[in-house]
């Protein structure tokens, strides 16, 4: 309703927004537009100084396949996913526990332990990074997948918490009561009535964890040392500095990195946004 | 035998009392509505007797067994929500079973539970559809369908009826009326309705404040209230109050002199007064006669509703009257208007709002 | 009957603990305890590997000697200030999309679109936007000013031009935070409003942003926990350079007990709980404001 509908504007004030719309977006994306097209170009514009005007020739195929060839990005990729799907299922099931506990039961730290978890998310990574990388190390998971999903497991396990304990909440609390008039166990309220009615909330944080920690750069730098363990995202800064100058190799990564979660936000595009926007319309 | 006793109930939330101190004894197989103002404590008293609340102090016994420490699953009880609180999530089939089958209920035990049920909420051909596909009254049947194959000895009802529409209100209503006389169960339900109360009850307790204004009979409510309150919460349209003072008279009669200067003499029934103490006269609309002699007024606002019409009046010091004429009377604004008053119909209430006379016409 | 009861009851007062006990102590273990270790170690002179050593407040004394730790600090704050102009930022682009055209929704997500890029990602991009010779930017500079600038080789606006990249993504998840908050503005009191004749930007200073405040809420948290996080950005497009004048406190801490040659354990720890100390004015802010609403509601 605000502001007013263009279409109750005058046709010159529509016809001026229709035209506005693909410029302002063409602005807004123009690096994104500038690295796609030099992802494309042969190495040979560059070097002859052709950074914007038309392509000579379309090197898509060959520069996406010489990033695959030239570096182990692939097995970044892979390692990425590796840290990611099990974080994702061991946050999301962690917190629909932590979340059911705090939004149905009465007990006398229910707040402080919630406030816990939502002080933690804040807090800055740099101040756990010392104690962490110690334990990891001391559990003999460093340089492992193992330790880079407990840790993230552990960590996004705060916000995840404060989701699902929000959502739950929102649930009509009768239906607790009533399955609890009839005599049910908690276990089995939390596994048939509380855990079908959570699925929008469990896929919203599943998406939205994905794109967390697959874009994690900070954890992937300090706990992952050897190629087979090194995200995408670590990964991608190394081959920053190994391939310097040829752009069309660095662009061409960065778009392949970049493609997992932008797929996945397409693809599951109402549940992220209800995700990240959980809490912005009441309150 | 599923009687329910109460005695002694109070209930705080932190420094607030909600419940003030209740007794009540509901009978086996009685029908119980509690009734009140909103924030009277109804809904409060209703879930502790569910056990869904704990209960501050006071002791509740179901069947005769102590229920202080019993679960809410392991007293005999059934609960119909206000919102219903079905599982989206289920069909109904599964939602009336799912109690049963999460305790333990063999198969065999559930199924014919659920026939019965079902048939006798008229429920059989809607047991695959989920809860969205249900109009208003057919959640509401599920919901009560829930409750049945339980086969509890005492029904909770928290205002079942305050989400359906007028006509379905009416329909569901004679439905659980039948309901309670097919099962012969204990059957308490709140609600803030007078009208649902006055319908369907053995017995209404009303509350207001955290305690009992009152428990009878409709009947009973309507023809002796104890008090003030419960005078204008029973019956609709609600009963007219005229503040005078009252003195004894001779032959044991009473003489009241209304605000506005006029006399009457009512029977004194045995009710001692002392000479000129206030009073409030308590009359019903119906109980008044418009177009004959006795109180002088101005009709403010006339409702013509066919069956009856309804005249809004002021006597001459400003208080307000309410009239039920027949549907044929007409009476212009800012006319006058004569209002026969039937000395025996009169209530009279002293200053602390107790009556001292029941305009009790049934005696 | 009484073991009966007393086992339902029992399971009633075990039951959150049982539920809680998985998620909170992993948390415990890995997020709250290591705040603790963190202060502590910053009491230490320790190289991480060999033993470690007492030495009071040192570190903080060190620290308060180091021009490093300053201009860390200066940037941190200028990226406190720049970042927060997401804020507004994203609420004008959430009002120009706020209509109902054709395609109306593949143009509100293309241009959320760079939220869910890395920030790796985001700042090879904005590197090559920037860079000097062929980036786009110095070459639209050059159009106008005659003269083309390395901006992030120039230590007067390379933190700027990083901040610049960083508010990008940011702007997007403003803007969502505001479409969806506008999504649910009460239309009633839109159109009361215009019946009282408020118009452009009276209506949205007095209706619609006082509506939106929960958007606003969690944009402000959601900007100020990101400005101060910054990290992605600076390790990658400039590694804190030129000559250090890129570096924030999480950067700094990382040089010095995290990179490969950081062994400095003791006072990575001093900045690390310095940054926190700043974050946790903020994080109280917060946290007293959904206390309260949680009281409220």
């Amino acid at each position: 309703m605000f502001p007013r509908p263009i279409q109750k504007s005058p046709p010159w004030l529509q016809a001026s927004y229709k035209v506005l719309l693909p410029i302002a977006l063409i602005i807004w994306l123009l690096p994104l537009i500038g690295i796609a097209v030099t992802s494309v170009r042969p190495s040979s514009d560059l070097a002859a100084g052709n950074y914007f005007g038309w392509p000579t020739r379309f090197a898509g195929v060959e520069n996406y396949t010489a990033v695959f060839q030239n570096s182990n990005i692939g097995w970044y990729i892979l390692n990425s996913f590796k840290v990611t799907i099990p974080t994702v299922i061991g946050a999301v099931g962690l917190s629909c526990l932590t979340g059911f506990a705090l939004a149905v039961y009465k007990f006398r730290f229910n707040l402080a332990v919630f406030f816990m978890f939502v002080a933690g998310n804040f807090v800055p990574f740099q101040i756990l990074a010392i104690p962490v990388r110690d334990l990891t190390l001391k559990l003999g998971l460093y340089d492992s997948i193992t330790g880079l999903v407990l840790f993230h497991v552990a960590f996004q396990t705060g916000f995840c918490t404060l989701f699902m304990r929000n959502f739950i909440k929102a649930l009509p609390f009768a239906l607790i009561e009533s399955a609890r008039v009839e005599g049910v166990s908690e276990w089995k309220i939390f596994r048939h009535i509380v855990l079908p009615l959570m699925r929008p909330a469990i896929a919203a944080l599943s998406v939205l964890i994905f794109t967390f920690v697959w874009n994690d750069y900070f954890w992937a730098t300090i706990m992952a040392q050897s190629a087979d363990v090194r995200p995408v995202t670590a990964g991608m800064n190394e081959l920053k500095g190994q391939w310097k100058v040829a752009w069309e190799l660095i662009t061409a990564a960065s778009i392949v990195a970049a493609l997992p979660p932008v797929a996945m936000f397409f693809l599951m595009q109402k549940h992220f946004i209800a995700g990240l926007t959980l809490g912005a319309t009441k309150g | 035998m599923a009687e329910v006793t109460l005695r002694a109930i109070t209930k705080s939330f932190g420094d607030v009392k909600i419940i003030k101190g209740v007794d009540l004894q509901i009978a086996d197989g009685e029908f119980c509505v509690f009734v009140g103002p909103s924030g009277c404590g109804k809904s409060t008293l209703l879930r502790m007797i569910a056990g869904l609340e704990d209960i501050t102090s006071g002791s509740l016994s179901i069947g005769g067994k102590e229920m202080a420490d019993v679960e809410p699953a392991d007293r005999g009880v059934a609960m119909v929500f206000q919102s219903y609180a079905l599982y989206p999530h289920m069909t109904v089939k599964d939602n009336i079973s799912f109690g049963l089958r999460m305790t333990g209920h063999k198969q065999a035990d559930i199924a014919p539970r659920l026939t019965r049920a079902a048939e006798m909420l008229q429920l059989t051909h809607l047991l695959d559809r989920k809860p969205s596909q249900l109009s208003g009254g057919q959640r509401q049947r599920v919901a009560i369908g829930r409750a049945i194959v339980r086969e509890p000895g005492v029904f909770l009802f928290d205002e079942p009826l305050s989400n359906l529409d007028a006509a379905l209100r009416v329909q569901m209503r004679t439905e659980i009326g039948k309901l309670h006389a097919d099962l012969g169960a204990t059957m308490i339900y709140v609600t803030h309705d007078q009208v649902e109360a006055m319908t369907m009850a053995d017995k209404i307790v009303v509350l207001n404040g955290g305690v009992i204004e009152q428990v009878g009979s409709p009947l009973e409510l309507y023809h002796r209230p104890r008090n003030l309150f419960v005078a204008g919460f029973i019956g609709s349209p609600k009963m007219n109050f005229i503040p005078g003072t009252a003195a004894p008279a001779a032959d044991g009669k009473i003489a009241v002199t209304l605000k506005d200067g006029t006399q009457l003499t009512l029977d004194g029934r045995g009710a001692k007064l002392s000479s000129g103490q206030p009073v409030t006269l308590g009359i019903r609309p119906e109980h008044l006669a418009p177009g004959q002699d006795g109180l002088k007024a101005t009709v403010k606002l006339a409702e013509y509703l066919g069956s009856e019409t309804m005249f809004y009046a002021a006597l001459a010091d400003g208080s307000e009257i309410a009239v039920k004429a027949d549907g044929l009377a007409k009476a212009a604004i800012g006319s006058a208007l004569s209002i026969g008053l039937n000395p025996a119909a009169c209530h009279l209430f002293n200053a602390d709002g107790v009556a001292i006379i029941h305009g009790d016409l049934t005696r | 009957m009484a073991t009966h009861r007393s086992s339902r009851w029992s399971q009633r007062r075990l039951a959150p603990w049982l539920f809680l006990a998985p998620g909170a102590l992993l948390f415990l273990l890995y997020v709250i305890i290591p705040i603790g270790q963190s202060i502590w170690i910053s009491f230490y002179d320790w190289d991480g590997l060999g033993a470690a050593k007492w030495i009071g407040l040192r570190n903080y004394i060190d620290l308060l000697d180091d021009d490093s730790f300053y201009t860390s600090l200066k940037n941190n704050v200028w990226w406190l200030v720049l970042y927060l102009l997401a804020i507004p930022a994203g609420l004008a682009i959430a009002l120009f999309l706020n209509q109902t055209v054709t395609g109306i929704r593949l143009y509100k997500s293309l241009f959320f679109f760079p939220f869910v890029i890395s920030q790796v990602v985001v700042g090879l991009i904005f590197s090559w936007f920037y860079a000097p010779d062929f980036g786009l930017l110095p070459r639209i500079l050059g159009f106008f000013t005659g003269s083309e600038t390395a901006i992030l080789a120039d230590e007067r606006y390379a933190t700027f031009g990083i901040i610049a990249a960083g508010l990008w993504p940011q702007i997007a998840y403003c803007m969502i935070l505001y479409l969806t908050g506008l999504n649910n503005i009460n239309p009633e009191q839109v159109e009361a409003a215009r019946m009282d004749n408020a118009k452009g930007f009276a209506m949205l200073w007095h209706i619609v942003i006082p509506q939106l405040r929960p958007a606003t809420f969690i944009a402000l948290v959601v900007t100020v926990i990101g400005a101060l996080r910054s990290f992605d950005l600076v390790s990658i497009m400039t590694a804190g350079g030129p000559y250090g004048s890129t570096r924030v406190l999480s950067y700094f801490m990382y040089e010095q007990s995290l990179s490969e040659y950081g062994t400095a354990m003791g006072y990575g720890a001093a900045i690390a709980v310095v940054l926190f100390a700043i974050m946790l004015v903020f994080i109280s802010l917060f946290i007293t404001r959904m206390l309260m609403q949680e009281r409220n509601g």
